[in-house]
């Protein structure tokens, strides 16, 4: 590893230095920002197999990126959010056309009421995977920078090129759709009408 | 388990879902995929002294002076001080519209434009 790369150096510095030519900047992004990719994709697909396969294609778009990023214009992090974002959201719309309704799905053989509610998680986080993904690309990125990254509203008003003051509004539409997306699933998740 | 949706507070019943999602355990990420990450990587690391794009040159001005809020602070003092300037001519004996009596104005070229009927008037 190079002298030069400090690991303190933050992620645009090293994204420079890998633009340089650093192996050592290589080593500590791909440290830093892999499992954060993995992460957010095994939330988004409900499925570590592909999760895999989506960081390692973020990651790639990253090294191919590094050579023209300017400094100072994006979060590297925040880049790589809507890039994990948008690939998992590719691949949960192709997953969308070919599922089976929620009351298709089989009963499970072992009703006891740990499988029983294990069940109704998966299914109630796979609903909630498809309406994310059928929102508008803003107010998806709005509503899960939001509550998978913590973010603040400059930050997601940064990311998305937008004032801080429309992002509140950008949220709130979010929910609202994705409420009027699930609310007809109500009974299948495990919600009681009424 | 079963849950009520609030039929008043969507946003609540939603946020629990998010939270939910937010919060679900994530597997350690694998060996495999970080060897798979690195190795491209370093298939991809330009060569030594690759060429790095520099920022524009308005964004380094911006961030020479120290961003954003510096340049607002810049540009009320830079407005202030022409203010100020401005008010402080008199003193200095140069004449302006702004700094002269009907005296000094009844005298001067400007004078002409309406026969300084217009100042009489109020």
């Amino acid at each position: 590893m190079p002298l030069d790369t400090d690991p303190h150096m933050d992620d645009a510095d090293l994204l420079a230095a890998y633009a340089r030519g650093d192996a050592g900047a290589a080593r500590l992004l791909t440290v830093r920002l892999t499992p954060r990719a993995y992460g957010q994709a095994v939330r988004m697909l409900g499925d570590t197999g592909e999760a895999e396969d989506v960081a390692q294609e973020a990651m790639m778009r990253l090294w191919r990126v590094a050579p023209e990023w300017r400094h100072g214009e994006a979060k590297v992090t925040t880049w790589l959010f809507r890039v994990v974002a948008n690939l998992c959201t590719d691949r949960l719309r192709k997953r969308a056309r070919a599922a089976m309704p929620l009351d298709a799905v089989a009963e499970p053989e072992d009703p006891t009421p740990s499988v029983e509610s294990q069940m109704q998680d998966d299914a109630r986080r796979d609903a909630l995977r498809l309406a994310l993904a059928a929102l508008p690309e803003r107010q998806r990125i709005a509503v899960t920078m939001r509550h998978f990254e913590g973010a603040a509203n400059p930050e997601i008003a940064e990311a998305l090129g937008i004032g801080t003051e429309a992002v509140e509004s950008l949220t709130a539409r979010g929910k609202r759709a994705l409420a009027a997306a699930l609310k007809g699933q109500a009974a299948a998740l495990g919600y009681e009408e009424g | 388990m079963t849950n009520t949706p609030n039929r008043n507070g969507d946003d609540a019943w939603i946020d629990g879902m998010l939270d939910d999602l937010a919060c679900m355990p994530v597997p350690e990420t694998p060996d495999d995929l970080m060897t798979c990450v690195m190795e491209d990587a370093y298939g991809m690391l330009p060569a030594p002294g690759g060429r790095v794009i520099p920022a524009p040159w308005w964004r380094q001005v911006v961030d020479g002076i120290g961003g954003w809020v510096a340049v607002g602070g810049l540009v009320t003092a830079a407005a202030t001080g022409f203010v100020v300037g401005l008010g402080g001519l008199d003193s200095v004996g140069v004449t302006t519209p702004w700094t002269m009596t009907y005296e000094t104005y009844y005298d001067s070229p400007g004078s002409l434009d309406a026969f300084g009927w217009d100042m009489e008037e109020g």
